[in-house]
Order: C-alpha cells, then structure tokens, then sequence
C-alpha cells in the first residue's frame, strides 16, 4: 500500500520533471519544482543549493519556505553543517532534532525548523549541488521518503546537469567568439585565420591575434593553454591582453614573450601555455620570431617547397622562471605564405605527430592562391568531418607582390601614415630608386598623407588614397582625399609643403568638388636623376 | 621605421644635452614636446638636441625645433643641433634652413662649443 502511493508521488515528480518543467528556465524549473516536493512530502521548507565552479562552495538557488536563503545568498562550504556534509559524503542526511547538529546556516534556527532531509545532486557521480526539506515539528524521515526525495534529485540533477551544459555552452560560444580577433585589413597583406572548437562543445584554450603595430609591422601570434573550460579561456584573454599590451609597447617578440612567462607566473602560478610570436615586416620582407615551446611555423616561400621553421628550442610559457626566450630573424620574402597553427590540427590520436605535420605540410604545399580557401582546405584534409577531440586554431598570413601600379586605401587616421610609409618603401625599392630617392619620396608622402588626415574630414572618420606609377624614368605618388579642401592650420603644415617641394621634383595640388588630390613627382634612379 | 624612439638628456656643465634616435614625428611629438620644454634648467646657458642618430623627421619634428628655438631665444638661451651630413635628416633641415634659429654643428662637442662662444 505504501509502496503504491510511493509510486504515485514519484509518477507526480516524473511528471514535473520530465514534461511540465522541459521548456522553462532553470530558476523557474527549479522553484517550481521545490513547490511540488513540499506538497508531496507535506513538508514545510525545501531548497536546493549548487555547488560553485570552485567546488568548494555550495550557493542557496531556489527555496520554499525558506526564501531567506536565496535572498541573502548563502554560501556553506563542503564539508560543513548540514548542506556541506551531503556535498561531502554524498550521502544522505538526516537530522531528527537539529538543537543536536552543528548547523552553519543561521536561517534554519531562525525558522524554527526541527527536523531535516537532504539528498546529493548527483550526475555521473559528480556532485551537483543539495536537496534538501525541513519541518517545523520533529519528523522521523522514513526510508521511502529518502528514496522519493533521492529521486527527485536525481531528475532535479538531470535537468540542471543539462540547462548548465546549455548555458555553459552558450556563455563558451560568446567568450570564445569574443576572444578571437577582427583580423585587420593591411595593404599587399592577406591574413585568414581559424577557429575549431572541440567536438564537445569544451571551451578550449588555442587562440591566435594578429594585430598591426604603431611602426606598421604587422604581430601575429598562436596558442595554447594547457587546460579546457573557462579558467583555460580566461588565462588565454589574459595572455592575450598581455601580449598586445607588450607589443603596442614596440617589445621585440623574445622581449615579449618573457614579460608573458613572468606574467603568467604571477598570474596562475602552475598554468603553462605554448605560443609564438612574430613581428612581419611584409615590406622589408623580413620576420622575427620567438617560441614558447609551441609547434614550428610552416613556411612556403614564392618559388620552391613548403619547410617548418627552425625555431630556438624553449619551453611553453609559465614553466621555468628563469628562462630566456630569443627571436630569430628570417626571409619573408613577397608571395611567401607563412602558416601558424595549435597541436589540435596536426595531433590525431593512434596516429603519429609526424604524419599530421606532413599532411599539412602537403596541403599548403599544394598551394591554394587564396589564404581563406587555403584554410578550407587544410581543415578538411586534416580534420575531416569536423571530429576532435582538441580545440585547433590555424593563422595564415602572405605578403603580396605589388603591381607596376601601387594602389592602397588607407583610413584617414594618423596610425595609417607607418603603414602607408612601408607600403611605399617596398614598391620604390622595387621599382629602382636609391635609397636617398625613396627616403625623400616617403617623406614626402607621409607629409601629404598628414595634411589629408588632418584636414580633409575634421572629426568624421574618411580614407586616404594612395597610388604610384612610374613611367619614363619619372616616379608620381598621388594622395587623395574625398573631403573639402580647407588651408592648412598651423605652421608645420605649411612646413609640409615646403618639405613636399625640396624633396621632390614636382608637388602639385588638384581641387575637386570631392576632395584633393596631391601629386608629388621625382626623377628615380640614379642615372636619371 | 623600425628604430625604437628612445631619448636620452644628459648634462655637461650647463647645458643639457637630449640626444633623439630613430624617427622624430607626429606620432612622438606630444611626448618630445614635453620632454624637450621640460629638461632645460634655470640656470643652463642653452641646450643641445642631438639628431646624430636620427633616421627619420617630419615636419611635425621640424616645428618642434623651430617652437624650441623661440622658445630658448625668448630666455636668451641657444639652441644647438648636433647632425652629421648626409642622410634624410640633414636634407630635410636644410630645406626649412634650420640654421636661421639654431646652431647647426657636426659633434657635440661642436655644438657645446658654440653655446659657450
């Protein structure tokens, strides 16, 4: 008979559980749960806590005649009073007379609360968070009320187990999407990158960036945190952060990564995090590079086979205090396509490491001209279908070869101007001027690129275009702006186009209803001039 | 475009000596302007500007000098530029014929030396 009505009360909690609660949120699930177990039991307080991500701590979330407790927030650590002692062992609890327990929630007193039951939250073993019902008057919790309240914090369990996944999954997805950069947009400069998460949804620890620097080089860097979820995510934006911190400073990629070590270190004493950086000088058609302990850079070069980079033999980040991290110098030459990637890529289990490196290699060696399809089909050779286990992040990067023609928009802002000054560095020398040429021209431009920035848009945000052709003999540089035409403010700008005039052969301004254009001209090359 | 902007003031005697690496432009000039107003002293009889190892200077840079050169003038003190021959930056300075404010000398210790005369 009694059995029977057991079964009656548990169908009630299935029904809850299973169909009524699906569709609502966790907090309302939760409460609306609470309210049916209060009723079934004919008990007067119910109220389930959660364990912290810390698992030290239990946190009161949802409560029935006791809402004091989710008010106040309480937190009762594992292993103490009543709540913590169920966390702990895993076991129910029951207390008959509470004046004979050592209680750390001061609520229970003051509701007069007599007598106890809790249950774990269990899901595969692991502790979730308790369960638990009080009354005013002593009550002998029986047998059959532990089994129908195990039970309903089994379901109760099961349904948190699976609302955290979602949110955890969805929180994972934004921090994860807000951790992986806006690549940014460089003239004769192609970058692609990609992100794969894990199968599992685990919020893992690659990630790479790739950001322009003050004197117009271009820093790129990929890594890896050793670790998953979102402690690993939070160290990987802390690094991150660090890093651009350390290279916006004009640190040296070895310079860098040993403020990283010694950052990290303090940080999350114990954590280490592969990863290399590198400074792209696409127009002197050099590279620095420095590694920590992470997998070496793929480079193919314009003309001959694809070859992993050689780097200085070191230890992931955080490892060693005392360690020393040093750049390498290397060609880089226009057309050479350089790629960064996370073990994730090329590990594969029952498979040597070896063999994924040289998949890669393969691919890129195949050559896709475009980075981003070339980073399509890295992906499907060598994770097919999408399975992993790992997180892998994969960062492409190529100097383009300019054009007898140069032309580059550039946002009229004053950190255009290095990156404007390399741009036209490279394509003079290219195109034959001595170095004396190309310095006086660059400066020249530089100097007309100013005066488009600072007068062309006021405050409104607008571009700046440059071109460069040569014919005959004769070098011509137009800077366009799309603004109006305003007289230059101040004494330096009147000095710029003093220096536009010495430096070059011919400064010419054309007014347009849309915006100036400033043509410079100069004989180049040195039997010319 | 690769030279760390890095300054160095020194002191001989009375007169301060800042010596500027690397690129003197637009993107430095708030934090040059407040160093080169800043480091003359009360009782200096004028100040070098050392562009020996100076690659590169705009016209934000040229104004800076010429601001300077008032300035001091104004406090009857001298400027002196310290550049070699040759290169981007003596070009550029002999365009806007820095030479109508301030000593133009090859060395320091040219340039010292014509503070003190």
């Amino acid at each position: 008979m009694r059995s029977r009505i057991a079964a009656d009360r548990l169908r009630d909690l299935q029904r809850i559980t299973d169909a009524a609660l699906a569709y609502l949120p966790l907090e309302t699930l939760l409460a609306e749960l609470l309210t049916r177990v209060v009723a079934i039991l004919g008990v007067d307080t119910a109220a389930i806590l959660l364990l912290e991500d810390d698992d030290k701590t239990l946190v009161a979330r949802a409560a029935r005649g006791l809402e004091e407790e989710v008010e106040r927030g309480v937190r009762i650590p594992v292993g103490r009073g009543f709540a913590g002692r169920i966390a702990a062992t895993r076991q129910p609890v029951h207390i008959l007379n509470l004046d004979d327990f050592e209680v750390v929630n001061p609520i229970l007193r003051e509701r007069g609360l007599r007598s106890m039951l809790g249950v774990p939250l269990l899901v595969e073993g692991a502790v979730l968070g308790v369960l638990h019902v009080g009354t005013l008057t002593e009550r002998a919790f029986d047998s059959d009320d532990v089994d129908l309240l195990q039970r309903a914090g089994d379901r109760a369990a099961l349904a948190i187990n699976s609302r955290l996944t979602e949110r955890e999954r969805g929180l994972a997805d934004a921090l994860q999407r807000s951790l992986m950069p806006r690549l940014p947009a460089m003239p004769a400069i192609s970058l692609a990158g990609r992100y794969l998460p894990a199968a599992a949804a685990r919020l893992g620890g690659d990630w790479y960036d790739a950001f322009a620097l003050p004197d117009g080089r271009v820093g790129m860097a990929i890594g890896d945190v050793v670790g998953h979820g979102f402690h690993a995510a939070a160290i990987m934006g802390q690094l991150r952060s660090g890093l651009r911190a350390y290279a916006m400073d004009g640190m040296t990629p070895g310079e860098v990564l040993n403020r990283l070590n010694r950052l990290l270190r303090q940080l999350e004493p114990g954590r280490t995090s592969t990863l290399v950086y590198l400074v792209l000088d696409a127009h002197g058609g050099t590279l620095d590079v420095a590694s920590a302990g992470h997998p070496p850079p793929l480079v193919k070069p314009a003309e001959g086979g694809a070859a992993f980079v050689e780097t200085t033999s070191s230890v992931p980040l955080g490892a060693a205090r005392h360690v020393d991290y040093d750049e390498r110098e290397m060609p880089l030459t226009p057309g050479a396509t350089l790629v960064l990637y996370t073990d994730g890529l090329v590990e594969h289990p029952g498979e040597p490491l070896d063999a994924g490196l040289e998949r890669l290699r393969e691919v890129v060696q195949a050559g896709e001209e475009d980075l981003e399809h070339l980073g399509d089909g890295i992906v499907d050779a060598l994770l097919p279908g999408g399975a992993r286990d790992d997180d892998a992040a994969l960062l492409m990067v190529r100097a383009l070869p300019l054009g007898d023609t140069l032309a580059a928009d550039f946002p009229a802002e004053v950190e255009s101007i290095p990156v404007m000054r390399r741009l036209l560095t490279r394509w003079l020398g290219e195109t034959g001027a001595t170095a004396a040429e190309r310095d006086d021209l660059v400066l020249a431009t530089a100097e007309a690129a100013a005066n488009a920035i600072e007068h062309a848009y006021g405050l409104a945000p607008g571009v700046v275009e440059l071109t460069a052709w040569r014919s005959n003999g004769l070098v011509t540089v137009a800077v366009t702006d799309f603004g109006s035409w305003r007289a230059p403010r101040g004494t330096h700008r009147g000095r710029g186009l003093m220096l536009m005039e010495g430096l070059t052969d011919g400064v010419e301004v054309i007014r347009r209803d849309q915006g100036t254009t400033i043509e410079l001209t100069r004989h180049v090359g040195a039997k010319a001039a | 475009m690769s030279d760390e902007f890095d300054p160095r003031v020194e002191y001989r005697d009375s007169v301060g000596v800042v010596s500027l690496a690397g690129e003197v432009d637009m993107l430095q000039a708030n934090a040059l302007r407040n160093l080169l107003l800043g480091v003359v002293r009360n009782e200096d009889l004028g100040l070098v500007v050392d562009l020996s190892d100076a690659t590169y200077i705009d016209s934000v840079g040229v104004s800076l000098l010429f601001e300077l050169a008032e300035r001091l003038a104004e406090r009857q003190l001298r400027l002196a530029v310290v550049l070699p021959e040759g290169g981007l930056v003596d070009r550029v300075l002999a365009i806007v014929n820095l030479g109508s404010v301030a000593e133009v000398e090859p060395t320091v210790d040219d340039a010292l030396a014509a503070i003190d005369a």
